[in-house]
């Protein structure tokens, strides 16, 4: 078990690795999406993000200290939203788009990776959602 | 009882969205984690743990402040929960539906009806007592009746019937359908019920002369009239006239003597009392009877 910090720009990046065993070079999508992310962090309007998987999360955030409050929020809009996709029978959720007054979040699963892209009211989500998909 | 207002209104807005657009499968509003009104596609179970399955979100939305809308794109459709009001619409489509058209459509159309329901039953919002969605209906999909004539308070004590569309009359308000009379036992109360005093709007003429008591004003026999068949025995003594400027006022009334003026849609005011509501002759005042 390893925790590492990663000096990522003005923010508080923090890099949870916990399993350097199964790390994120046996997992190439996870690799790619932290790229991806990292880019997608200095566009205007964005928060933050939260990346994970079932060995490895990543987490950049500009309050960090309510990382905790991010996780549980974005760990709840995925497990919420797929429950009531399957209750109204529309499929595995693909993405989750949620507004909220102050700001939004973009949550998205792919290949078993579980994404929450903060941002503000302002910032282009789909323009984000692009950039994210494979 | 208020909630009947907007579930009927709300209901029937449901299905003509739906019958708008095909592409929505299912439609249901909630308020306070109860469904107000739904499409007949929705089961009420699914909107149930759909709505305690969006209550978890929300309760932990603190980082992005109130929750406003939720849009999940899944692989076989999206679903849509957005708030409006105070209300939380739910829509549920196909992946092809056009989901410009589909909120241009609900959030247009709900906002506006939530508001008439809101008009027509101003007091209603403080109390809320909701009795879920309507009572399961023969399957009439009736055309959607704009909430706007409900305006002529002329005509009808339209709320008290909302939730039993395919008994039009304005009559007396009526306990519940014998078929499930449960439901709505609570707010069978030991006092008849009445309907709310109609508004009638008419325009204001001088009433002159030695005689004249200056705080009466003369109503159009036919207005009076259809109060009396509204409340029956209760005594109407007084009205309230306001002004389109706001100012109201309550005094007694006679109807109108001559009968040339009548069924002109007007009330004949005296000085005084116009000058209490800063209108004149001409203008335009709402008036209503004052139930005792």
């Amino acid at each position: 078990m390893a925790k590492k910090k990663s000096a990522q720009e003005s923010a508080t990046p923090i890099f949870v690795d916990e399993d350097e065993i199964a790390a994120p070079e046996d997992d190439q999508t996870f690799k790619d999406l932290n790229e991806k992310l990292a880019k997608i962090r200095k566009n205007r309007g964005v928060i933050g993000y939260i990346l994970r998987n079932t060995t490895s999360a990543t987490i950049d955030l500009k309050e960090p200290e309510k990382i905790v409050e991010y996780a549980i929020f974005s760990s709840q809009v995925l497990d919420s939203s797929q429950e009531i996709s399957d209750l109204l029978e529309t499929g595995d959720v693909e993405n989750v788009l949620i507004e909220g007054k102050e700001n939004k979040v973009l949550c998205m699963k792919i290949d078993g990776n579980k994404i929450s892209i903060f941002m503000e009211k302002d910032a282009d989500d789909a323009d984000i959602q692009k950039q994210i998909s494979p | 009882m208020e909630n009947e207002v907007y579930a009927f209104a709300l209901k029937n807005t449901l299905t003509e969205i739906q019958n708008a657009c095909p592409d929505v499968t299912s439609n249901f509003i909630f308020k306070d984690g109860k469904i107000i009104a739904k499409n007949k596609n929705t089961e009420q179970e699914t909107a149930t743990q759909t709505i305690e399955a969006f209550d978890a979100i929300a309760e932990r939305a603190d980082p992005i402040g109130d929750l406003e809308s939720i849009t999940i794109q899944s692989t076989e459709g999206k679903v849509n929960i957005a708030a409006m009001e105070d209300f939380y619409l739910t829509t549920v489509s196909s992946k092809e539906a056009d989901e410009k058209y589909v909120n241009t459509l609900t959030r247009i159309l709900i906002p506006i009806v939530i508001k008439l329901s809101e008009k027509i039953q101003p007091a209603a919002l403080d109390k809320e007592t909701i009795t879920t969605e309507p009572e399961p209906e023969p399957e009439e999909d009736d055309a959607y009746e704009p909430p706007e004539e409900n305006f002529d308070l002329n005509e009808n004590n339209e709320t008290e019937e909302m939730d039993q569309p395919e008994e039009e009359e304005p009559a007396m308000p009526e306990p519940e359908p014998a078929e499930e009379p449960e439901q709505y036992e609570p707010e069978i109360d030991d006092e008849p019920l009445l309907p709310d005093p109609p508004v009638t709007q008419l325009i204001v003429e001088n009433l002159g002369g030695l005689l004249v008591p200056s705080d009466t004003v003369r109503v159009d026999q036919e207005v009076i009239a259809r109060w009396n068949e509204l409340f029956g025995d209760n005594k109407i003594k007084e009205v309230e006239v306001e002004a389109l400027n706001g100012k109201t006022t309550r005094c007694k009334f006679k109807n109108i003597k001559k009968s040339k003026d009548t069924g002109k849609g007007i009330v004949k005011m005296p000085e005084k009392i116009q000058l209490t509501l800063e209108t004149q002759q001409g203008e335009l005042v709402t008036i209503k009877p004052i139930i005792e």
